[in-house]
């Protein structure tokens, strides 16, 4: 049984614990996922088998809290020691698989909105004119900078999990989030501006854009397909 | 990590190693055994880490079977290793068991 296959069971069985015990075990199944770099079979097993150990216990009346103790942070990062690191084939195939995902969103938004206002509202013109070596450097800084978001926005997940006052500060957690998402949106676009013009310049049909976009999907999609398809414990 | 608890784990690994060489067994299966002889004071959770590292040390291997009652379970069985690890362990709780409770019962006296 893949991860995959182990993740889609554990949807089905989460839906039969009671809310109480629903609480407890989704923190533990956040707190424990947010660790990427740990092999995904092993994380996905044995959070199935921590789910599965809380609806027989369940079954008996016995809560989740009984079974692993008034300190469920402290018993996650015990089990997160023990799961073994990812393997590193696996790993790459995985980060590439985000950044040519990431990549084809960018160059399909842009294909298809440069090409819809000047087709529609004849605004800008019809084909995407820049310069190679300042085009790959800001590709290069934006998926650094995306990075350093998907790791920060990791952090901070961490750290609100198991938080009891949760309800109260949702508010604060999200304005949190909004302004730390405006701030990298903000970086983003500023590299995008700030970048001096280097390297040959050359003109291409904006809709190609999209063409590639897509392109590049199926290739991440692939990707993707390769990594499930190895198996290693 | 202090040496009681140390200590204690070592001796939790040996009696999951020797339940899991009697029969292929689940986490939750396990830990019910754990109580049924009595070691009702270790906690229900603590077997997974402990169950973790057996996998990693290639002593215990899992795989995902249909149970008898129906859903897909994780039953753990020794490998090769696993029951050497077994049989070392036996041999130093016996060489350890007897005159630590020697010691004990003299120091009652």
């Amino acid at each position: 049984m893949n991860a995959k296959a182990i993740i889609e069971l554990n949807n089905e069985k989460r839906e039969q614990l009671n809310e109480e015990n629903l609480k407890y075990y989704e923190d533990m199944l956040v707190y424990i996922r947010l660790n990427t770099n740990k092999s995904e079979q092993q994380t996905e097993e044995v959070l199935l088998e921590l789910l599965e150990h809380i609806l027989q216990a369940q079954e008996e009346g016995r809560t989740a809290e009984e079974i692993f103790g008034k300190d469920p942070k402290t018993y996650c990062k015990e089990i997160i020691g023990e799961i073994p690191v990812e393997n590193r084939k696996r790993q790459i195939l995985f980060i590439s698989s985000i950044i040519l995902q990431f990549l084809a969103i960018i160059s399909l938004t842009h294909g298809i909105i440069g090409f819809g206002l000047h087709y529609f509202f004849d605004l800008g013109s019809a084909n995407t004119t820049f310069s190679i070596g300042s085009g790959i450097a800001i590709l290069i800084i934006d998926v650094l900078i995306a990075f350093l978001f998907i790791i920060i926005i990791f952090k901070w997940l961490k750290n609100t999990v198991f938080k009891d006052d949760k309800k109260q500060k949702k508010w604060v957690e999200f304005l949190q989030v909004w302004a730390f998402s405006t701030f990298s949106i903000g970086l983003f676009v500023l590299v995008i501006y700030l970048m001096p013009n280097f390297g040959t310049t050359v003109s291409i049909p904006t809709i190609y854009f999209a063409g590639l976009g897509v392109f590049l999907y199926l290739v991440s999609f692939l990707i993707e397909r390769k990594k499930r398809s190895i198996q290693l414990r | 990590m202090t040496l009681r608890s140390q200590l204690l784990k070592g001796i939790l690994e040996g009696c999951i190693l020797s339940i899991i060489s009697r029969q292929p067994t689940y986490g939750y299966e396990l830990s019910i055994r754990l109580q049924e002889f009595g070691l009702s004071d270790v906690s229900e959770g603590s077997i997974y880490p402990i169950l973790l590292r057996l996998q990693k040390e290639k002593l215990v291997q899992g795989e995902m079977k249909k149970s008898e009652s129906g859903p897909k379970r994780k039953y753990y069985s020794l490998t090769t290793e696993g029951h050497e690890a077994l049989k070392q362990f036996v041999h130093h709780w016996e060489n350890i068991k007897r005159p630590v409770d020697k010691i004990i019962e003299k120091g009652e006296i």
